[in-house]
This record gives structure tokens, sequence and C-alpha cells, in this order.
């Protein structure tokens, strides 16, 4: 069985101030292997983080249900870890104290808690910058500090929503690749919320692209290209290939949303 | 660090020139006949009459006094504002319970409350202490509030995906995050205590620096009445500078701070 398994999941946002109900994901069904490569692709709004967070156990479902190794999700647990969009380091806490919190809070017990820590911190390539606090931190490094945060606590499932989402092209593509090098280490099950389409072909074992109105599946794409991966793979004929199918994709989502707003 | 020191250095050799120059036109004004002395005295006569009450003892006396009042009512308002605030914060019914309360404090002046005190608790020590614990309470309860009600979201959630429990958040994100509001709110009670020390010892009180000032006032001797007042200004000044740099010690983390 595989080790994600997402069946017929819907979630339900009360409108602000109404009694109203907005449908931000519905009847999405997705299984992921273990060790497997999973980047989430769709335009802005479609509920890419929304399904990342029902997986984190950090929204409610509404209807449906979330399994991860046949244990119902129903909340937070230690076999997963999020790196969120959002910049969510503790601005008082030093890199280190930052990589700490995670084991802090969930009881670590597998030893010193500054020599894991370090561990994670040498790992992303910051073992210089232990003792920095976030503000003295460029946004790439603050990234691979959420980075270490979430594999520190050594989580069967990676959840990433957009971590490299803040960067410029150059960055995001080295921090893509150093992903790869990690993950290939690590074999952690990871998913993977992106709006770029060569970091979402580039990372992926399996693409899943979503629509809008309300946030659906509309196609999983396998990714069949060797690994390990490196930059000269943007280049070759298969990575053109799936970047045109993406594309389209996407496209047809934007003449969608123009067509709503004309409408409106 | 440099930059920062010396942002440092020029704010203050700026507001003690500011200082100087208004002591400087105070004795020329006086000097040249453009104020009568009789209304504010100058300089050299407080700075003389100082010296005398120094030596007398009655200074050390009045300080003595006012600033047990003051340790005492900051003190109270310190523990009880940081308690109530947290409550408040974390607890939505908690602060609905004492809204009333804060909107009776902001809009009755707190010295009307002063011929109360006196009935409960005599003229002296006692009363002064509930009034400036009033004046100070309002500014620390009201930042302890904020700071707690509004913790990050975004790192209250992360916490969460972590599995930290409530009490996890309250003492991991929610508090350490608030200290340096807290702080602010501090600072602002230090005023207040003062001011409310002073204030409450002008109506009645044995001893004190807002006592000496009614004292005098009354006799109409302006020169040693000023001796006072110039000591309740610079004790305000310190007190609030010393808060400052707990303040500035406690936010460095903070992306705006510094400065
Ligand atoms: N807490 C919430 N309450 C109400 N509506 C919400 C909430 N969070 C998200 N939504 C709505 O759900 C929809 C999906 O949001 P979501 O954040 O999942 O999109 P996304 O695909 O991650 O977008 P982006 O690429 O911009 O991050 C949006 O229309 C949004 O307005
Ligand atoms: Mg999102």
């Amino acid at each position: 069985m595989a080790q994600i398994e997402i069946r017929d999941l819907g979630i339900d946002y009360r409108k602000p101030k109404s009694n109203e109900v907005f449908s931000a994901v519905d009847s999405v069904d997705l299984s992921v292997e273990k060790g497997e490569f999973v980047t989430i692709v769709g335009s802005s709004g479609c509920g890419k983080s929304t399904l990342l967070m029902a997986v984190a156990g950090l929204v409610d479902l509404t209807r449906g249900s979330i399994e991860i190794d046949g244990k119902r999700v129903d909340g937070p647990g230690p076999d997963r870890a999020v790196v969120f969009q959002e910049a969510s380091l503790l601005p008082w806490r030093s890199v280190r104290g930052n990589v700490k919190f995670g084991l802090e809070m969930q009881r670590w017990s597998g030893g010193d808690l500054n020599e894991r820590a370090m561990q994670m911190i040498r790992l992303v390539g910051l073992g210089r910058f232990s003792d920095y606090h976030p503000h003295q931190l460029s946004g790439g490094m603050r990234q691979r500090v959420n980075i270490a945060r979430a594999l520190a606590v050594d989580p069967e499932v990676l959840l990433m929503d957009e971590p490299f989402g803040a960067l410029d092209a150059q960055t995001r593509e080295i921090m893509g690749t150093e992903l790869l090098r990690i993950w290939e280490r690590s074999k952690k099950t990871a998913l993977f919320v992106t709006h770029d389409i060569d970091e979402a072909i580039f990372l992926a074992d399996k693409i899943v692209v979503m629509g809008r109105n309300p946030g659906h599946i509309k196609e999983v794409i396998t990714v069949d290209l060797p690994r390990p991966r490196n930059e000269a793979i943007l280049d070759s004929d298969a990575f053109h290939e799936l970047r045109k199918r993406l594309r389209a994709h996407l496209a047809e989502d934007m003449s969608s949303m123009q067509l709503v707003q004309e409408v409106a | 660090m440099i930059a920062e020191l010396f942002y440092r250095r020029q704010a203050l050799v700026l507001g003690t020139l500011s200082m100087i120059g208004i002591v400087v036109f105070w004795q020329i004004a006086v000097d040249t006949g453009f104020i009568n002395p009789f209304f504010i005295s100058t300089p050299s006569q407080v700075a003389a009459e100082f010296m005398v009450q120094f030596e007398d003892g009655s200074v050390a006396t009045n300080v003595a006094a006012t600033l047990y009042c003051f340790v005492w009512s900051l003190g109270l308002a310190a523990v009880v504002g940081i308690i109530l605030g947290v409550l408040a914060g974390w607890f939505a019914d908690v602060e609905s319970a004492l809204e009333p309360f804060i909107w009776f404090k902001y809009s009755a002046p707190t010295v009307a409350f002063y011929p109360l005190f006196v009935a409960g608790l005599g003229y002296g020590t006692p009363t002064i202490i509930a009034i400036a614990f009033l004046f100070a309470l309002t500014p620390i309860y009201a930042n302890t509030l904020s700071g707690i009600k509004n913790t990050d979201r975004d790192l209250a959630r992360a916490a969460r995906s972590f599995g930290a429990r409530p009490l996890d958040i309250f003492l991991r994100v929610a508090l350490p995050g608030s200290v340096p509001v807290m702080m602010a709110g501090l600072r602002l009670g230090v005023g207040r205590a003062l001011t409310g020390v002073v204030v409450a010892e002008l109506f009645g009180a044995n001893a004190g620096l807002g006592y000496a000032i009614t004292y005098y006032g009354q006799l109409m001797q302006t020169t040693k009445m000023m001796v006072s007042i110039v000591i309740v200004v610079v004790l305000g000044v310190l007190l609030t500078q010393i808060l400052s740099f707990l303040e500035s010690k406690t936010d460095s983390w903070r992306v705006d701070s510094n400065r």
C-alpha cells in the first residue's frame, strides 16, 4: 500500500463574517509511495497550500480521509514535518535555537539536542552561521534553516510549501539542487508545492497538476528523468516535452480565470 | 555596530546639549530681566540651594520617600499588570470581563479617586502608592495584553506542526514574543508611576519631592521649590533611560530595532 493515501478529500472554509462556505479543495484522490518526491503545481489560490496543510494535520477535513502508513490523520504528528510558505522562524532564537525548536516540541529523546541540531545545520550548509539570528540571514539562508528544522525531527514525510518562492531564479536553482542532494541521502517521502514549472519537473518523480474552483487534481504526470539530476537536465528533450505539457495546463487555467473575471 | 554606537552617542550628545541650552537660556532670561526670578528662580540660585538641601539631608529624605513609594507602586503595577495582561491576552473571556474597568480607567482621571483612597487608607504612604499604582497599571496591562494577543499566527502554526501543545505555544512562542512590548509598557509605567507618586504627594504627605514642592510653593520660596522640581525631572529622565536601555537589550532580534 502507498504511504500516503488521500481519498475523496474535500475542505471547506467558512467565509469571514457569514455562514457561507467556500470550497477550497474538492474530490481529491492521491497516493504517494514511500520515498517518492511529488511536486504540486497550479495557479495561485487553487488550494495547494490547503492540500498540504491537510496532510500536515493543520486544517480540518470536511470530507474524505487522509491516511499515512495506514493511520488516519487527525492532527500533526512526528511522522510529518512542514516547511512553510511564510517565514516561520522564531526571530528571538538563533539558527541553532530554531532547529532545536522542533525537537523540543516533540520531546525528542534521540540524544543530545545541540548535536542533532548542529548536524542538520551543517547538512544545509550553515555550519558557520549557527549563532546568527533570522534577521541577520538572507532569504535563502532562512529557508535552509526551515528545512534543517524539519529534517531534524526525522519525519517520514517532508511537506514543503513553496519553500523557495521568495528567492530569485538563480538561488532557487541552487537550492533545488541542494535539496535533491539532501533528499537523495535521506530518502524521505516529499510533497513539494511550487508554481515554478521548471522546479516542479526538476525535483519530481510525479507532478500533481491542480486546477481551481474548487481546487481539484487535473492530472498526475510521471517524470521518468534519471537520477541523480543536475542542471544539465534542464536542456534535455524529455524536460522540454514536460515543460510544454505543464505550460498548456496552466495557460488553460489562466484563461478560465479571465472568463470568471469577465462574467463577474 | 559602530554606526549604532555613533547613533546612540549622537542622540546623547544632542539631548545633553539641548538640556544645557535650556539652563543657559533660563539663566540669561533672568539676568537680562526678561523674566522675573521670583517666579522661576535662576539656575545658579537653584544649584546653591541644592547644595544646602543636600548637606542638611533633606534631599536624601525626600528622594528616599519618593523612591520608596515609586518602587512599591511600580512593582505592584508590574506584577498585577503583567499577570492580568497575560491572562486577558490568552483568554478572550478574561479580556471581555476586564474591558469595562479599562475604559473606566481611560476616561476617568485617577486623581479624582484621591478622597476615596484617603478615606480607605488614610493620608500618606499607602494612598500615594495606591494612586501611583493605578497610574502605572494601564500601560503595563495594555501592552502585555496586546503582546500576547497578537502572537504571530504563523509561528503558532509552525509550533503546532511540530506537535506543540497550547502550553508550549504560550511559553515558547507567545511569551518570548511579547517581551519587547511588555518592556515598552514597563518603560511607560515607570514614567507614570513617578508622576503618580509626585502628584499624590502634592495632595498630602509628610515627606517626598512632591511634598517639598507644595510646601515651598505655598511659602512662595521658588528657589527651594525648584530644587525638588529639577530632581523630579532628572529622576524621570534617568529611570526612563534605564528602561529604554533594558528594552533595547530585549528586542535586539527585532528587524526594525537597530536604532
Ligand atoms: N483560512 C482560510 N479561510 C478562508 N479561506 C481560505 C483560508 N485559507 C485559504 N483560503 C482560500 O482557499 C483558497 C485556496 O487557498 P490556498 O492558500 O490553498 O491556495 P494556494 O494554491 O496555496 O495559493 P498560492 O499559490 O497563492 O499560495 C483561496 O481561494 C483562499 O482564499
Ligand atoms: Mg500557498
